[in-house]
């Protein structure tokens, strides 16, 4: 070897950069997914006196009718919302990818951000609207019509559903607009009217899109936690049950609560594997010569169109509104009085600044680890498929199919006793954040690094620079916008998460979505909105920076 | 001392033999050449030699040093790509700098050796672009100069000019030989297209299911193929599978398919009763100007013409026979479905075992 070449003669020692990343990745997995997870189904056949192994939580669970309700009920929820969702964002998917609407670019961006706005803040603006004393309830009795009521079943399905039908609608209007505009011009050549070509050609060809995103809509809804704590009264489903039992069972031991969580990671096992079946059936590569036409509709056609289309995101969008307006009245404790002032939002930085720091410092600490973490184990993934990558791959997913509420039982139930205690600390919701957003991280990465030639890395290597330099200097800034546009939506959801550090945190280590829904609970709602004000602000300046900077679709912010 | 030596190599991929016992010696400054079908293997070696894939037998010596267990980023080969893995987020100086910058050059070397690198390949001036502004030629342009400009110790070209269109790749494997030729840099290069192959290589090793099936100069492996693959692959060529008449004339044994009769040399053919004879297109001349005895005749199919060559298809005993007539003209043109005479000489022919399909008589070794 020449000696113009010295830098390259020191060969390198031990095992590989990228194997000590798949080692992290096991041990990240068997401790904060394996085991808390164990723990939960260890308690659930332990029996709460004897501390004996036994059947009799499960035999509870099957027998008593208090359990079983609540998990007739949250099929229920779960059914009707994705129903509503699909009933909602099918015909607004198609109306703004085939018809010209004005204004679609904003339609999506509002869907999206009360998409992404944390769930319970919606039905407790829905409460205000139409519950008790809810202003529209006193509306529409002044002329004369009773509204239902909005607490229970309705509340939380309405509430869902208006939240979540962007799943639906932003996957469906993806795939209607790579369609390839021929498919549907031969129908109509061979004869078939405009609506029977829907039918027979262009719904079953989004047909998959619209299933995928009916059960992403199932999975959300059967997981929803701060909804249902909300507006469902005492219409318990499997989450709040869970916390419900938890939280009085929290001197003893969890074996309730940990069957409950149990049956409702089954659940979400079997939701995502009906979409696994569903996305390997059928996949319809399209080489989109011709992009569909966009109609200009005319008239009352015109009108109807459009007037469903706001009327769905007006809908969806109004609670965001409400609390905004609310956040901004004056208020005397939890009793709003005429007039607009500062009041709320100077009480949140004066009296919570914490909680206020928590949020930002907690979420920003647990991007850091999601995007660094997570972009490592999606290279490992989507480049190095050995026997243990392909272990790994499924293992790093769990967190999809496990709810917050029934994660941050296990972290309780595992992280407040030796070996590790991190009960009570800021890391145990720092952590919470971590896990339940790897698996969304892991995944865009992977499939940024699908879109990169790997003959670019192995160039690298190839010019002598070893794998982790190649991937810091080759393969990491062209992941870069990929990588910072996902870690932004991270970000947002980490702020807004709720379901899991409701039952993590201590008076040291709350954060905006538990202090929201603890003034919601108190009666606060000046303090609640302006709170939750700070929030929508928060994720809509995230989206923006995402859309300008990183040219990123609607697609991103679904997590898709 | 030969500059790479490759003994018994072996790979498998899951149940399939990717290569199977290859054994190799290039000469320092040699330009080496992979031919095959494409799932022959060339690339999975050349892969291999780059230190991509790991042997499953074998070794591999780059100037004497077995590098079975260096690592791809320390075996110092420089690898042209395909489709050119030139980075998108660098500059073109940057990409040709990349090497550079990992072997700790100084700042004032660098910049010596990326201008010398961009100047052999003719792309002075272009240091700042960023590789969206170039064309595909361009590019590869790029990724010889980086892969040149860190010196070293053999370049690997795996199809570099296939995402080329056929001009460009024309002028461009010239341009390759005479880089390669002033530098002397040992190279191993992909294809699976023989022109190609042919013009640009010292040597040429023909593979087939992983399996070396020939290795020698153009001349040799289009002249003198050692079985039916090479014959088949490089270069059209006819084969007939002819019966053997008992006995020899002037060391001549005649041969048969139906009407079609042809005198061969005998050598090889001893205890043979059948034969595989090919000869190439050109090598046929026109039955009425040629005093040969192997005359036949076939019903001409289909003409094309190809301006210097006007080849035709023609149908005898049931099979196709393709034959060039040299310098055509348009008058002289026979009409399809007339019947057309041709002659081959002797030595033209080429013999091949029916079974093996390995070369018999002359020229076999």
């Amino acid at each position: 070897m020449s000696t113009e070449n010295a830098g390259l003669t020191k060969r390198s020692k031990g095992p590989g950069f990228w194997s000590l990343v798949i080692l992290g990745g096991f041990v990240v997995v068997a401790i904060f997914l394996i085991y808390p997870l164990f723990d939960i189904f260890r308690y659930s056949f332990l029996d709460k006196t004897t501390l004996k192994f036994s059947f009799s939580n499960w035999k509870a669970f099957l027998s008593k009718i208090y359990y079983l309700r609540a998990f007739w009920h949250s099929m229920y929820i779960a059914i009707m919302t994705t129903v509503l969702s699909a009933v909602f964002g099918i015909p607004l998917a198609f109306f703004t990818t085939r018809f010209r609407i004005r204004g679609t670019n904003l339609l999506n961006t509002l869907a999206v951000l009360a998409l992404l706005s944390p769930t319970f803040i919606g039905a407790y603006s829905w409460i205000t609207m139409l519950g008790r004393n809810g202003f529209l309830r006193v509306m529409f009795q002044a002329i004369g019509i009773n509204l239902p009521d909005i607490y229970g079943p309705l509340g939380i399905i309405l509430a869902d559903s208006l939240q979540y039908y962007p799943f639906i609608s932003l996957m469906t209007a993806g795939a209607l607009m790579t369609i390839d505009r021929s498919l549907e011009e031969a129908s109509e050549n061979l004869g078939a009217r405009s609506v029977r070509t829907f039918f027979s050609v262009t719904l079953p060809m989004v047909l998959p899109s619209v299933t995928g995103g009916a059960l992403i809509v199932f999975m959300m809804s059967l997981s929803n936690f701060g909804t249902p704590m909300i507006i469902g009264g005492n219409y318990l489903v499997l989450p709040t049950l869970a916390y419900n039992l938890f939280t009085s069972e929290i001197s003893e031991m969890p074996g309730m609560a940990s069957t409950v969580s149990i049956v409702l990671i089954l659940c979400a096992s079997v939701v995502i594997v009906m979409q696994q079946w569903l996305s390997s059936r059928r996949k319809y590569a399209s080489m989109l010569v011709n992009r569909p036409i966009v109609k200009q509709l005319k008239g009352l056609k015109s009108l109807l169109a459009h007037a469903f289309c706001y009327f769905i995101v007006f809908m969806s969008t109004m609670p965001l509104a409400v609390i905004v307006y609310y956040s901004f009245r004056k208020t005397s404790g939890p009793v709003f009085k005429p007039g607009f002032s500062l009041e709320s939002y100077r009480q949140i930085f004066f009296d919570i600044p914490k909680t206020v720091a928590n949020s930002f410092i907690y979420s920003i600490v647990a991007v850091i680890l999601i995007a660094s973490i997570g972009t490592l184990l999606g290279f490992v993934i989507a480049r190095r498929r050995n026997a243990a990558v392909r272990l790994l791959d499924p293992l790093l997913m769990i967190p999809y199919i496990v709810p917050g509420t029934v994660l941050g039982i296990g972290f309780i139930v595992a992280f407040n006793r030796p070996p590790i205690i991190i009960a009570g600390t800021a890391w145990i919701i720092i952590l919470t954040y971590f896990i339940r957003r790897l698996p969304y991280s892991v995944r865009s990465a992977a499939s940024i690094l699908k879109q990169i030639d790997p003959a670019l890395e192995e160039a690298g290597i190839n010019l002598g620079s070893p794998p982790g330099r190649t991937f810091r200097t080759v393969t990491l800034p062209l992941m870069q916008g990929g990588i910072i546009s996902g870690a932004i939506m991270s970000w947002v959801t980490s702020m807004n998460e709720l379901s899991a550090s409701i039952l993590l945190y201590v008076g040291g280590t709350m954060t905006l979505p538990i202090k929201i829904y603890l003034s919601v609970v108190d009666g606060y709602f000046g303090t609640a909105s302006a709170m939750s004000t700070i929030l929508f602000v928060v994720t809509g300046i995230a989206m923006f920076i995402v859309n300008k900077y990183f040219n990123r679709g609607s697609e991103t912010f679904i997590g898709a | 001392m030969a500059s790479i030596q490759i003994v018994g190599l072996e790979k498998h991929f899951g149940e399939v033999k990717a290569l199977s016992n290859i054994n190799l010696e290039i000469e320092k400054g040699e330009f080496f050449t992979l031919l095959g079908p494409s799932g022959c293997g060339k690339t999975t070696l050349l892969r291999t030699i780059a230190g991509f894939y790991h042997q499953d037998k074998g070794d591999i010596y780059i100037e004497g040093e077995l590098i079975n267990k260096v690592p791809a980023y320390q075996r110092n080969t420089g690898m042209v790509f395909q489709n050119y893995a030139v980075f998108p987020h660098m500059s073109v100086f940057d990409n040709v700098a990349y090497g550079l910058r990992v072997r700790k050059f100084t700042k004032e070397e660098i910049l010596r050796k990326v201008s010398a690198a961009l100047k052999s390949v003719h792309l002075e001036g272009y240091e700042q672009r960023t590789p969206d502004k170039l064309s595909g030629g361009q590019q590869q342009r790029v990724g010889l100069a980086r892969a040149m400009a860190i010196q070293p110790r053999v370049l690997l070209f795996d199809e570099p000019l296939s995402n080329l269109d056929a001009k460009l790749r024309i002028e461009m494997r010239e341009e390759i030989r005479a880089v390669q030729k002033s530098l002397g840099i040992t190279s191993i290069y992909v294809t699976h297209d023989q022109e190609e192959a042919l013009v640009i290589s010292d040597r040429i090793a023909v593979m087939n299911q992983g399996v070396i099936q020939q290795i020698g100069a153009p001349w040799e492996i289009y002249s003198n193929p050692q079985n039916t693959f090479v014959a088949y692959f490089v270069g059209k060529i006819n084969m007939l599978k002819m019966k053997l008449e008992p006995g020899t004339e002037d060391g001549m044994r005649r041969a048969t398919l139906g009407t079609l009769s042809l005198l061969v040399p005998a050598e090889g053919t001893e205890s043979r009763s059948e034969i595989i004879a090919a000869f190439r297109p050109e090598d046929v001349l026109e039955a009425a100007r040629s005093r040969e005895v192997n005359i036949m005749v076939g019903t001409l199919k289909t003409v094309s013409f190809m301006g210097s060559v006007a080849r035709f298809e023609l149908l005898a005993e049931g099979q196709e026979i393709v034959i060039d007539r040299h310098r055509p003209r348009e008058a002289d043109m026979p009409q399809v479905d007339s019947n057309v005479s041709f002659a081959v000489h002797a030595d033209s022919i080429l013999l091949f075992d029916p079974e093996t399909g390995h070369r018999i008589g002359q020229g076999a070794k």
